[in-house]
């Protein structure tokens, strides 16, 4: 992103007190309404969930607490509904499907997903790791695990890994949709905090952005990692709770007393499901682009496979990618980025800006089109040819090529020359295809071209099956297993910092 | 032996007063790291110096950082640590066997917390040990030895100061391996916390690069010191520890060029007015409204630089420095990136003027070509808005 566009944005934002849209389209699919989830673990217990709360963000949320997330009985009856709600929910978007066609090949895809929005990123990454534990449960005392956790622990790993691609909307933070679409004066760091963010943006009357965000970075709690006020209440209440109900795990006796812990996390929660709700109508509003239909089509595809694969087949994923995995899923998730970075420039004038600013792209009038011949091969083939005159220096070099934003799919316009013109330049291309009447401006027009295109890639092939010795690992790739065996072990007891000796070395 | 140059009275009273009533800190490991990341700024190089604990300075007041801990979190750490101890060291005995192909079941242990006055002289005789030990160690490589607790002596501007290490010094083969315990998880060989990761890892490296220097004193081949160190952590769900082995040379070379950069403490109390202080500024007697200000003095005489990452994770001042660069309407306020983009324009004022096409001066011209562009073309895609809460600053 340019610096000079940042630096606009700030002093535009500290003048007039108002955050400013950084894009005039929305480009994530939101689902009216998606599931909502938010989490809240205990301190340091990066796979205990103290408290879950999940739910169509149009309405209330319903909230698991386990009273001691540490007790394996008491956090999976805890876990439970929420894991039959979520496989239901999943099996449900994907069973009906719709044809796509690609090419020669015809495939199912489902009719739509099941979106999930989460406030920020760290708490995509607590479900990644909360699905990874309940994914590979092993059995206890010979008592298998309740089906349904095993299944929403595959699909809560398969949306935290998809989560990396870009554009994909299957699992949205919240935090990242919102900072990609406002400018604030809040610096990438602080972005991470979608109470500040939101605060930016719709301050209290009276308030600057800037005041009303600071307020709400020292007062807004979001999960999943708890602050000390939170876990120092969180202590107490537990401790009460493991008292009255001894050793028990027995719901009828749990679940009345876990009622303090149930109003300290439902208290905590409201003020965040409010906000992501807040967030989510305000994106809303704002028209989706047209690439987000074909972003979300493509995650329905990988929402498919998903639930054929660990549904319908049973399946289980890997844990740690082959190195040829791994070449080629970087490979893809550096295409899609790619393109996704072009789609949003190439459809919203206002994301040009800054590869205009950068000079990856020039506007301008067009100030004549003709026609040449040129030499292609052997043949002599027809070239069309416009004059731009852009208001703004420019400096490209001769060769280089351009995509106009119109057909950012289809053949590049090569630089012929770039020649000052008044306080501008006139820029000569040629364009490297069949000058086709659907593929040329008209004189008098303002056009952008840039180096952004939308079109196929150069073919890639993939790695072989089996890779030569260099990328062949050292040694054998872990094999998929429980990482359960903790649940067995005594909760350790909580240390006030004041009662330890060096509690910083704890971090 | 050490030699160390004894701070001369008049800098140590002249950095007491700095200090003033704010509370003090002594120097350690996370003290370093955190003041290696600030430590461009000459505000936080004074603070360091003065032993001033940023963290606790402006408690009580509105800009007062949230930097504690979960209970949990720490009685997981105290857990994990008493769980490495128990029964002879016996679960450090079993992971260190089977990450470093070396027995350690019958590996001397010797545990340096224990035994020792918990004060300034037990941590000078417990450096003294671990700089014995260690030379035993480089000399008789036959049986591997682990110091628990060791602790390393060394010069910070000027200054002595103790780090305290967990494992720090497992002996193999006369080699000596620095260790680290951390109670974070780690998953599939993977760690769950990748900044926590880096932390450890940086915090290790310099032990490393400290325990060379004691070596090199005590006229020993500093090279003994490995370069890759190893932490202790546990393994999945829940404490069972695992072993994790990194190089971390290049960071051993990155925090010996910070360990430079720490300002001399006598320079520093030299070229420190004698007007600055911090006292004022952590007095809770006086109004919040007072202590700002005379935060905002001291800033304004000693100087400072804010970057957002940094600042907002290592340092105390952080949000009392932003509220001031807000105040400033500086434009260093949304991150270095920007204000290194705007030479010669000194606010964000002034940057929205040359956003909407003011004249330019010629200190002004380079960056407010851009600016006026991002501002045209912007005006251009964007429809006009609402009535605006228009700043006087």
């Amino acid at each position: 992103m340019s610096t000079a566009l940042e630096a606009y944005f700030a002093a535009r934002i500290y003048q007039e007190g108002r955050a400013l849209r950084r894009t005039t389209l929305r480009h994530v699919h939101l689902a009216d309404p998606p599931l909502a989830i938010a989490i809240w673990r205990l301190g340091g217990e990066r796979f205990r969930a103290a408290a879950v709360a999940w739910g169509p963000l149009d309405g209330p949320f319903q909230l698991a607490v386990a009273g001691e997330p540490r007790n394996r009985d008491l956090y999976f009856a805890a876990l439970q509904p929420l894991a039959a709600d979520l496989c239901a929910r999943i099996r449900r978007a994907a069973a009906s499907r719709v044809a796509r066609q690609r090419g020669s090949v015809t495939e199912e895809i489902p009719a739509d997903a099941l979106q999930i929005v989460v406030p920020n990123s760290a708490t995509v990454s607590a479900l990644g790791l909360l699905g990874r534990y309940l994914a590979y449960l092993s059995d206890r005392g010979g008592v298998a695990p309740d089906p349904a956790l095993v299944e929403a622990g595959k699909h809560l790993r398969f949306y935290a890994r998809n989560a990396r691609v870009p554009g994909q909307s299957l699992l949205t933070a919240l935090d990242q949709l919102v900072a990609g679409h406002w400018a604030t004066l809040l610096s990438p760091f602080e972005q991470a905090n979608l109470a500040a963010l939101d605060a930016q943006i719709e301050p209290s009357p009276g308030m600057h952005p800037f005041e009303a965000s600071a307020v709400a970075e020292a007062s807004a709690r979001i999960g999943p990692e708890p602050t000390e006020d939170i876990d120092r209440l969180t202590e107490t209440l537990l401790a009460q709770f493991n008292a009255a109900r001894g050793a028990s795990t027995d719901p009828a006796i749990t679940e009345p007393l876990a009622g303090p812990l149930r109003e300290h996390y439902r208290g905590l929660t409201e003020p965040v499901w409010q906000l992501m709700s807040r967030v989510v109508t305000r994106e809303r509003q704002l028209t989706a682009a047209p690439s987000v239909s074909r972003r979300f089509e493509s995650d329905r595809a990988a929402f498919g496979r998903h639930v054929d694969w660990v549904v319908t087949q049973g399946g289980h994923y890997r844990t740690t990618d082959t190195p040829r995995q791994a070449a080629i899923t970087l490979r893809r998730l550096e295409d899609t980025l790619a393109r996704y970075e072009a789609d949003r420039a190439v459809e919203d004038p206002a994301l040009m800006i800054g590869y205009l600013l950068d000079g990856d792209a020039i506007r301008g009038t067009v100030a004549s089109l003709t026609e040449t011949k040129v030499v292609v091969n052997v043949n002599a083939v027809r070239r069309a040819v416009i004059a731009l005159d852009s208001p703004d220096p420019v400096i490209l070099p001769a060769g280089k090529r351009l995509w106009w934003t119109a057909t950012a799919g289809g053949e590049p316009w090569e630089v012929k020359s770039v020649q000052p013109n008044g306080a501008g330049s006139r820029v000569v291309l040629m364009l490297t295809g069949r000058p086709a009447p659907e593929r040329l401006p008209v004189a008098g027009e303002v056009i952008t071209l840039s180096a952004l295109h939308t079109g196929q890639r150069a073919f890639w092939l993939l790695p072989p099956e089996n890779p030569p010795w260099t990328h062949r690992p050292a040694v054998l790739l872990p094999v998929p297993e429980p990482i359960d065996a903790g649940d067995f072990e005594q909760p350790p007891a909580p240390v006030d910092a004041a009662e330890a000796q060096d509690p910083g070395r704890y971090t | 032996m050490t030699h160390h140059h004894q701070a001369d009275p008049a800098a140590a009273n002249a950095l007491a007063r700095v200090r003033g009533r704010a509370p003090e800190i002594r120097a350690n490991v996370r003290r370093l790291a955190a003041f290696a990341s600030v430590h461009s700024c000459p505000t936080a190089a004074v603070a360091f110096a003065a032993r001033v604990d940023t963290n606790r300075v402006l408690a009580g007041t509105r800009m007062e950082m949230p930097f504690g801990q979960s209970p949990f979190a720490i009685g997981r750490g105290v857990a994990f640590e008493a769980l490495l101890r128990r029964h002879g060291h016996a679960e450090l005995r079993r992971v260190l066997t089977a990450g470093l192909d070396t027995d350690f079941t019958f590996a001397a242990i010797e545990n340096l917390r224990e035994g020792y006055p918990p004060n300034r002289a037990g941590l000078r005789m417990r450096a003294t040990v671990t700089r014995t030990r260690m030379a035993e160690i480089a000399g008789s490589p036959a049986d591997p030895v682990v110091l628990d607790g060791a602790v390393l002596e060394a010069d910070i501007g000027g200054l002595p100061a103790f780090f305290e290490a967990d494992e720090m010094a497992i002996g193999v083969g006369g080699q000596i391996i620095v260790g680290e315990n951390k109670s974070w998880p780690v998953v599939d060989g993977k760690p769950t916390d990748e900044d926590a990761l880096g932390a450890a890892l940086d915090q290790a490296a310099t032990y490393v690069l400290l325990g060379r220097r004691t070596l090199g004193q005590a006229g020993v081949d500093p090279a003994c010191m490995s370069d890759s160190v190893v932490l202790v952590t546990p393994r999945n769900t829940g404490l069972a520890p695992s072993l994790y082995r990194q190089d971390v040379a290049s960071r051993i070379r990155r925090i010996e060029r910070l360990l430079s950069a720490v300002p001399d403490v006598q320079e520093t109390a030299a070229a420190t007015p004698a007007s600055v202080t911090f006292d004022a500024v952590a007095d809770q007697t006086l109004p919040e409204s007072a202590r700002l200000e005379e935060f905002g003095e001291v800033t304004a005489v000693l100087g400072r630089v804010y970057a957002p990452a940094s600042c907002l994770t290592s340092c105390g001042f952080a949000w009392a420095c932003r509220q001031r660069l807000f105040a400033d309407a500086d434009p260093g306020l949304v991150g270095g990136q920007v204000a290194r983009a705007l030479p010669g324009i000194a606010s964000l004022s002034r940057v929205a003027e040359l956003g909407q096409g003011a004249p330019a001066s010629p200190v002004e011209a380079p960056a407010a070509v851009p600016l006026a562009r991002a501002g045209r073309l912007y005006d251009e895609v964007m429809p006009p808005a609402g009535p605006a809460q228009r700043r006087t600053a």
